[in-house]
This record gives C-alpha cells, structure tokens and sequence, in this order.
C-alpha cells in the first residue's frame, strides 16, 4: 500500500462527510454518510454503528466495502476498500467513539438519536486517491514533534514533583498552545481523581474531584485510554454529571463539591489523556477549548507521548521523596516563628479525615489525616520537621498502601493551605523531608 | 414516487453522490455534480466527472444498477434513489447551466456551515469536457434522515 491511511487520517475526522458504498446479495448498490470513523492504525480503522440499517446488513452478509473520504485540508478525495472483522462493544476502543459519537449527536441535533451500538472494525486492503485538483495543505498550528521534543527537556530539569507538575502545565501552554489545562491525580483506595494543578481558569480547582467512570475524564481514567471530542455536549460535561451522580448519592458526601471543579462552562473541544507508568494509572491530563474541533488525531498523538513520560517521571520523583536525604533537616524545631494575630480553629471529622479551617472545608481524605497529625504533633511539642518516611510509618494516617502517591498529597496539601492564606503552611526542605510553618495560635478539635 | 417537495429537494444545495456495483461485487461511488428532473421526476439525470469515476461508470454499463443519495448538510435531510437501468450518456453542454447552478447552491449551504470556499471548490473544480451524465429511472425511494425513520421507503413504489 503505496498510500498510508495515517498521512490522510484528518479525513476521517468528518468535517467533509464521508460516505460508505456497500452492495446486498443480489448485487444492488446501497450509498450512506458516515457518521464517525476513527483511526486505529495504518492496515484498521473503525466505523461507528448506531442502527441496523442497510449498510450493515450488506457488510454482515459479506459485502466487499469502499469508502469516499474528503480532506478539508486540501480538497483531496480517496476512494478507500475495506473488509470488515469485527465488532467491539466495550472497552477503550468502543468508549473513544461512543464519547466523540455524543459530541457528533450534539452538534448535528441527534442527541438521543445517535446512540452507539458497536465499534465496527474494518481491514485497509487499499487506499486510492482520485485524480483532480489538491490545494497545499496549511501549514500545522503547532509542530508536535519539535513541542514534545521541548516539553520532554524541560521535564528533565525538574527535581521535584511540585516542579514537574508547573513545568508540564506550562509547557502545554508554551509548547503546545493549549491554554486550559489541568492535572488530576488518581486516589486509587476511593477511585477518584483530585486536580491537583491546572492553567487557565479563574480559580485553580486544586482538591476537586471526579469519580471514575464519570464524564470525559473519569472514563478515560477508568478505560486507560485517550478521550477526545470536537464539539460541546452535556453526555460528557464532567462538572454536570459530576454534580448529578453526587446528588444522587444524598447529601453524606456533599463534601465532594466544596471544591468546585474548574473548567471551561463552554467547552466545545475535550481531550483527556492518561498518565500512566508500569501499568498503574496516576492519574489524567485534561485540555479543552471553546472551539468546535480543536484537537486532532496529532494533538493526541503528542500529549499521550508526553503523558507517558510524565508518568515516568512522576513515579521516580516520587519513588525518591521516600528515600529522605541523609542530612538532617536544616533548623530543625529551633527558631519557629512567634504566633500573632487571633486564634485559628481546626476542626478534624475523623470519619472521613475532613479539616475544616474556622468553619470553612479545606481538605479531607488522607491528605486531610496528614495535616491533623501534623498540627497535632505541632501543638503538642512544637514539631516542625516532617518526613515522607515518617509519614509513611505513622499509624495515625493510614496510607492505603505503597502504591498510594503520597508526595502527590503533600502537594495537594500544600497548595490548599496556600490558597486559603491562613496561617498554615508547608514547604519542602530537601528530598522527602517538608517544614511545617505556622503563624497563629491554633485551637485543634476533634469532631 | 417523487412528490414535488422531494423534487425539490433533489434540486437544491445537497450533496449528490452515485454509487454502482461491478458484476463481481465491488462498489464503487463517486461525488456529482448536479442533477436534472426528467419528465415530472420519472427520470433523474446526474453529472460526474469521468476522470475520477472510471471504476463507477464501468459498474453502470455492465450492471444498469445505481444507489443516488442526496443530502442536505444543514439539516441532513437525506434522500437515496435506487435504479435498475441506469445508462452513461455522454454530457449535453446545454446542462453546464444546472451543473454551475448545482457547485453555487452548494458552495451557499456548506461555507456557512464552516468549511472552507476554497476547499468546497477545489472538490467541485471541473471542465465541461470532463463531465458524464447517467440516466435512470427511481425504482425505489428511501429517506435515510438519522433516526428511528432512517430506511423507509418513501410512498409506495409503483
């Protein structure tokens, strides 16, 4: 095969419809649009099907297949002979196009109509492309090879976790042009995920969360693959269903939406990438955009290659946070800042290890059973020096496991306690050692 | 078969597409460029640029066999003729009329839509000599709008 299906593949993006040629038994000819294809590799490609209609009757009865596929680049037509395999009705390839089938409906006005049924895959046996006039393509908006190629350098540079979180949000606004963004990490014990940084919102979301399972982002956690949707549909708006499913689960966990999610309420262009290292999920990369189509089949190509090695980043950064310096900590319990101002009251649930701050929620969860202890121990003797290890060994906190990302935690922690500006605050004082600062009395309470 | 509302339709900016079948079961499509309403609807003509539907017209001469679809982007309506007697004539210059005043109407329907003039005229870039007509008679009409409907027959087929 002379021509490859991954040079022409934004032809399958359906900006110009394509159309699916099929004969029946008796030899008649039967012609339809296409509502969505989607790329798998260069010899497959999958088709969506929502009806038993003609078409699919000809192909289960054993019709040799072409489709008519038109480039909005460059005007191009190919004329494409498929034989098809098989059908998937679950799994990451069947939940790729049921997502990017919801945007479809919505913006064609078949919401409720178009519902996927299967993802019919088919063999490329060729690729034609008809003769006639081509326009030179427009040049890319963004060279992803030359951006991944920077993104990953910066990377490197990063000595902390806290910095390889910063550095890949901005990269995906420097090198990429992507302007909202954000990071969500997987709580493997509760199956949520919890933004832990995100770019390009009025405020930073930091401690939010989204089931698994739920919207653009709890499904490409959950099936471990990337989620992509050219235009605004409520199936898949995160915040919407995230708002709906804990409603619906009563009032016990209103918790979970004190923390509003940030997002773009217009969002037309979705893209959730997973960040995974050695087989474990750690958590999503989540971009959007108010512009109907905004990421393409290169756009995803580049952040799951960015997503992967920011994995592996993440997992030695936090593989190296439980091996502590061997030097102490500098200034240890000595020199603590006089406290000043009123007093600061910390009430802590112990039921589901919720801090609140004078009244108002800052963090729950395990991140909320580490600050506890660490105010605990600070009020009993003043202890400001903190480990990972320690942490890790304290049976007052119990981590889920090894696998949990505690320095992830500590981050989220600490962005908390940052944002809400109240006398408490953490800092990193070498690799798997942190201080605790703080600057007004405190009164601890217990439930 | 074709009411005047379907006849109308069939002559405003939708996209056209031919499709046949060779005798050994390959099929085969092709873009047009514009059709005609031959006696009240009993015949449809439609134009196609031999040059890149070698392969389609072969299939029409050896099997008479056509799928017609017509479809209107901004609402989908859609429309598929089917005909058993389809034959290739050559093209009447007298219809570059129709077929210039089929590329406008749907250069009109599909740039508000978003896509790009430049690009909708390249795909319908033509020269009168390369141009075809096929003829055939509607032997059975199915709406294909998406939805529950899609596949019916329209009226009953006489």
């Amino acid at each position: 095969m002379s021509l490859r299906i991954d040079a022409i593949r934004e032809c399958l993006e359906g900006i110009i419809p394509g159309q699916i040629a099929t004969c029946d038994p008796a030899g008649m000819p039967n012609l339809a649009f296409l509502t969505q294809a989607q790329f798998i590799d260069n010899a497959h490609l999958a088709l969506s099907y929502q009806f038993f209609n003609r078409t699919r009757q000809n192909v289960l009865a054993g019709s040799a297949i072409r489709l008519l596929v038109t480039s909005h680049l460059t005007g191009a037509q190919y004329r494409l002979t498929l034989q098809y395999l098989r059908t998937e009705t679950a799994g990451p390839l069947f939940e790729q196009m049921k997502a990017k089938l919801a945007g479809i409906a919505a913006h064609t006005g078949m919401s409720g109509v178009f519902q996927l049924l299967g993802a019919d895959i088919y063999r490329i046996l060729a690729i034609q492309q008809l003769p006639g006039p081509v326009l030179a393509p427009p040049p890319p908006p963004v060279n992803h090879l030359i951006a991944l190629r920077r993104a990953v350098q910066r990377l490197a540079g990063c000595a902390t976790l806290e910095c390889l979180l910063d550095t890949a949000l901005d990269c995906l606004g420097a090198e990429f042009g992507i302007d909202h963004a954000m990071l969500l990490m997987h709580d493997e014990a509760r199956s949520r995920l919890y933004t832990l940084a995100s770019r390009g919102y009025p405020h930073s979301g930091v401690g939010s969360e989204i089931p698994l399972g739920e919207g653009v982002i709890g499904i490409c956690a959950r099936e471990r693959t990337p989620i992509r949707i050219g235009f605004m549909n409520s199936e898949y708006a995160y915040g919407r269903t995230v708002r709906e499913r804990i409603a619906a689960d009563g009032p016990s966990d209103a918790l979970e939406t004190a923390i509003p999610l940030p997002g773009l309420p217009e969002a037309a262009s979705q893209m959730a990438v997973p960040i995974v290292a050695l087989g474990r999920l750690l958590g999503v990369l989540y971009v959007e955009s108010v512009a109907d189509l905004h990421f393409g089949y290169d756009d995803e190509d580049a952040l799951v290659a960015f997503a992967a090695h920011l994995g592996l980043a993440i997992l030695h950064h936090q593989q190296a946070e439980e091996q502590p310096d061997d030097e102490p900590a500098p200034a240890a319990e000595a020199g603590a800042p006089a406290l000043a101002g009123p007093p600061l009251r910390v009430r802590h649930f112990a039921a589901n290890d919720s801090v609140f701050l004078d009244d108002d929620y800052l963090i729950k969860g395990v991140a909320g059973a580490i600050l506890w202890v660490l105010l605990s121990d600070f009020v009993a003797r003043q202890r400001t020096s903190f480990t990972n290890k320690g942490l890790r060994v304290d049976p007052r906190i119990r981590l889920p496991g090894v696998s949990d990302n505690l320095e992830a935690r500590l981050v989220l922690l600490q962005r908390r306690l940052d944002e809400r500006d109240a006398g408490i605050r953490l800092a990193k004082t070498g690799r798997g050692r942190f201080c605790l600062t703080v600057t007004r009395p405190l009164e601890l309470a217990e439930g | 078969m074709l009411d005047n509302d379907s006849i109308a339709f069939l002559q405003s900016g939708v996209s056209i597409s031919l499709a046949s079948c060779s005798p050994g079961g390959m099929p085969v499509m092709s873009r047009c460029l514009g059709c005609k309403i031959i006696d009240g609807g009993r015949q449809i003509a439609v134009f196609i640029k031999p040059s890149q539907a070698a392969e389609l017209l072969d299939a029409i001469r050896c099997t008479g066999r056509v799928a017609n679809v017509f479809s209107l982007p901004s609402t989908n309506r859609t429309l598929q003729l089917k005909g058993i007697d389809a034959r290739v004539t050559p093209f009447d210059p007298a219809d570059l009329a129709v077929v210039e005043a089929h590329v406008a109407d749907f250069i009109a329907e599909v740039v508000p839509l978003g896509l790009p003039e430049a690009v909708v005229r390249t795909v319908f870039s033509l020269v009168p000599e390369d141009l075809a007509t096929v003829i055939y008679t509607p032997s059975a009409a199915f709406s294909q709008t998406p939805g529950p409907k899609a596949g019916e027959a329209l009226g009953a087929a006489r």
